[in-house]
This record gives structure tokens, sequence and C-alpha cells, in this order.
């Protein structure tokens, strides 16, 4: 079955990707910090129980101890799961949709996180179909929630709502002329957080970040989610206004076309080297200077981080090889 | 361990550097570590959202505890385990704690009642309450108790309202 991520969504040539979490918790459960191996295995058997009984068999379940860290990282470069679920302690486990748009991490930091992913901007399309998925959930479990604070959560900076929006963008122009700093302020002020979505917090690889709510008590899940889209619309005229701008630079355009003919034509491509080309080759595509549909580039940006790749090729089992594997696809995905 | 700085309070901020190569070690109270600038949480870190919140619950940590530590029924932990981990235990954290966490709750939110969806398990309990809020009405209750001369259920209500106040007073 194909991937959500390789569908083409709204404002594809900016927006690569919307997601939705939910944290929840069971009422007559101590939070997963303090909970016992016992307690966990409940936990676990009661959540499975109410997703199959109410979301048929389009689910299956995982128990993240039988996973190696490999495809545990893989599934966090997904963003399937979060990356502090990958240490795959004893007592976690993950609900997921054939189509990895639909997940649910079992005993992360909360009993339940729910979360729904979409290609492009579609946050209220994604809000609702976490809502349906959550309230079905609802009908099953006893929710812990208190009328004043909401959704009681393991850290109180998910209170209320308990709700996580996220947009994931390719921001390369920004990027460029080195407007990120003053966005990252500027909707912070506005109750919204921007970072990297791949590498490291200080430099982010692939122009690729994430902003998503972080006020969570006092504000409904539809204003949080009108909000975010508002700023994530200007994010994208702004981005659009600086490509038009910088792509008549023609030191932009050659590096676009040398970084299209480097990943055409390479036998040999680390991760951080093919995020690099990879980002200029979008803008290009983004800003109609390449006819490469961006869906390919975004479910290529997916299936080439590191531990996506070695999963997927096992045999490819030493760092040369999988560079060389690496550039192997990314040739292969170019030519179409 | 007591603080090296001021000799008076137990030690709780331990702090290793490494000078030209030989490694000195530095323990703090609370108060000093603030003052001689140990106590930002964010300097050397990532920032996170749990470094905030026990940024925040750390400021209002006591120097020493005074009287037993109140935990909570379910979970077993106590304000201290919550300031420390920047996680709360368990639902009925929240119900034991709720005059502490709320100081914190209005810091990073802003706001400190709910406006969006409504859970099914919504009116199956009482809403949580500041103790001030809960000794508000059973005064109310006790003054009914009195008025309809049922001494026994208001001197009952007055031990009660009496157990609230004192547990303010030892925290």
């Amino acid at each position: 079955m194909s991937k959500w991520y390789a569908e083409k969504g709204s404002q594809s040539e900016t927006v690569i990707s919307t997601r939705i979490r939910l944290a929840r918790n069971i009422d007559d459960f101590v939070f997963p910090c303090r909970l016992d191996k016992e307690g966990k295995a409940k936990v676990n058997e009661l959540v499975k129980k109410a997703v199959f009984e109410c979301c048929g068999d389009k689910y299956s379940y995982i128990s993240m101890k039988d996973l190696s860290h490999l495809q545990a990282v893989s599934l966090a470069e997904r963003h399937v799961i979060s990356p502090e679920f990958t240490s795959c302690e004893e007592g976690t486990g993950l609900i997921i949709s054939d189509d990895e748009s639909v997940s649910i991490m079992i005993c992360e930091e909360d009993h339940i996180r729910l979360q729904v992913m979409k290609s492009g901007l579609a946050l209220d399309e994604a809000y609702k179909i976490a809502d349906e998925t959550d309230s079905a959930l609802d009908e099953k479990l006893s929710y812990a929630f208190d009328e004043r604070i909401g959704y009681m959560t393991s850290d109180p900076t998910n209170l209320g709502t308990a709700m996580r929006a996220s947009v994931f963008l390719h921001l390369p122009a920004l990027t460029a002329c080195g407007q990120i700093n003053a966005i990252a302020n500027t909707v912070s002020k506005l109750g919204l957080s921007i970072g990297g979505a791949y590498g490291s917090r200080k430099k982010p690889a692939g122009d690729i970040y994430q902003i998503s709510n972080r006020i969570t008590l006092g504000i409904t899940e539809e204003t949080a989610v009108a909000n975010l889209k508002s700023i994530v619309m200007q994010l994208i005229n702004q981005e659009r206004s600086a490509a038009e701008r910088e792509i008549k630079n023609p030191a932009l355009e050659d590096k676009i076309y040398r970084s299209l003919g480097v990943l055409e034509n390479a036998r040999m491509l680390n991760a951080d080297e093919f995020m690099e080309l990879i980002s200029y080759v979008r803008f290009g595509a983004s800003a109609g200077l390449l006819d490469i549909p961006v869906e390919r580039i975004n479910a290529l940006i997916t299936d080439m981080q590191p531990a996506t790749v070695a999963v997927s090729n096992e045999d490819a089992d030493t760092v040369a090889k999988r560079d060389a594997r690496r550039a192997e696809l990314v040739r292969q995905a170019l030519a179409g | 361990m007591l603080c090296q700085n001021c000799g008076k309070y137990e030690a709780t901020t331990h702090i290793k550097q490494i000078i030209n190569g030989d490694m000195a070690e530095t323990h703090l109270c609370p108060d000093c570590a603030n003052h001689l600038g140990y106590g930002d949480m964010f300097s050397g870190f990532d920032f996170s959202l749990s470094g905030l919140l026990s940024g925040f619950l750390g400021d209002m940590l006591p120097p020493v505890s005074l009287g037993p530590v109140t935990r909570c029924e379910k979970c077993g932990c106590s304000f201290d385990d919550i300031a420390r981990a920047g996680k709360v235990g368990c639902p009925e954290c929240y119900r034991t704690f709720y005059d502490r966490l709320l100081p914190s709750i209005q810091r990073i939110h802003g706001k400190i009642s709910h406006a969006g969806k409504t859970g099914q398990s919504a009116g199956n309990r009482e809403k949580i309450e500041t103790s001030g809020e809960k000794i508000a009405k059973l005064r109310v209750q006790m003054d009914e108790a009195v008025r309809v001369q049922n001494f026994e259920r208001a001197a009952e209500i007055r031990d009660e309202i009496k157990k609230l106040e004192g547990e303010n007073i030892n925290e």
C-alpha cells in the first residue's frame, strides 16, 4: 500500500506535510513515567482492544521491544513516532494504519499519543480524523479529563486540549536570506514555535522546518489550528516572494542545476550531502525551474534518511554500500 | 551536604567544572546557585518545554522542607519529585498539588481554564479546585448545617476546613 507522504497535497510547493497529535491518558492508571511493567502491559491491551473494536482492521499493533533499533529510528525519520520513543522500552507499543497516516504511541510520555499525518497543508482534514478517532476511543476508554484543566497530561505544558498541531515547511529562500531567526522570534510571540525537522537544532538539514502551536490551555482546537494556519499561509507568501527574488540570482540557478547534476550522476551519496543537494533541487522544482513533481521529492527525502535506507536495503550492511545504494535510488527516482 | 557558599542550607546544585585540565566541584543551595548565576536552567542545554517547566517549578521549591511532605495518594509523588522531573505522576497529582501547580500552569499557558473539546468523562467527578475554593464551599455547607441545627455535621466540616488550612500553612 502506498504511504501517505507519496500523495500530492495542498500548498505542496512549500508545505511538505501536516501533523496533528493528541495526548490522552486513562483515568485509572498513573502516567507512564511512574507505571510498572504490569500496568503498561494492561494499558497496551486496553488501547489495542479499543482501537481494534472501533476502527476495524486497517490497523496493526507492534510491540516496540520487538523492533530493532534501526527499525525504530526509521519510524522516527518518517515522523511516525517521536525520537524519544526509539528507545523501545518494554511496555511501549505502536498501533499504525496501513498507509502510516494514523499512528498511536502507547505509553510514550502519556498513555496515548494519537497522531494523524497528511501530505501538504491539511490541518482541518487531519484534525477531523484525529478528533473522530479520539471520540471513538473515548467511548471505550475512560480518559483522565477535568473540566477546568482539560485533558490531564504527564507534562503540564500539554494540559487543556493536549493537541500539538505541526506543519512541515521547506523554506530554502527564507533560509538563504537569513530570515529564519527573525521568524522564530516572531512566531514565539504568537504562541508558536519553529525548529529544524531534520538534523540538529542548530543546523537544520535540507531547510525543512517544523512549526507548531505551543499553547494548549484556554484555547479551542479550532482556534489553535486556525492560528497556525494563518501564520503558515503568511510564511508561504513570504517564502514565495523571497524565492522570486532569489531565483533571479544566476549563482542560485547554477547551484540548482549543479545539484541536480550531482544527484543524477553520483555513485556514492551520504545523507548530509543528499539533504543539502535535494533542498536545491526541491527549490528548483517548486519555483518551476525543474520539471520534477515535488511529491516525488518529498517521498525521496523520507525514504533516503539513514536508518530508512538501512532497513529497506538489508544487503547494504556497510556505510559505503548504503551510500552507493542511496545514490542508485536517487538516480532512479529522478529519472522517473 | 551544606552549601559551600553560605554554609546554611542543603546543597542541591552540584557543579563540575574543568579548568586547565583540573576538575573543580562546587555544591550550592538554590539561593546561592541563583545568586551566583547557576540558577538559569537553560544555559548549556537545548531549550525544551519540560526544562522550562522544571525551571518554573524549581523556583518554588523551598530551600529546606518544613514539616511532613505531602504525597499524592495514588502514585506517591511529592511536589519535589514533580518539580525535579518537570512531569506529573498521575491525574490525581493535579488534584493533590493544584494550588502549587497553578502559578506555573498560568505562566506557561497564560490562561487557567480549558476551552477546547470536552471528554466523555467530564462531569463524572468534581472539578479540580484550589484549597481556597474548597474552603469557601465548605464554609457555605457549614453555615447551612448550623442553620438546620445539624451541629454534628457542622463540627465535621469545621475539622475538614482546619485540615485544609493546616496543609496550606505547612507548605
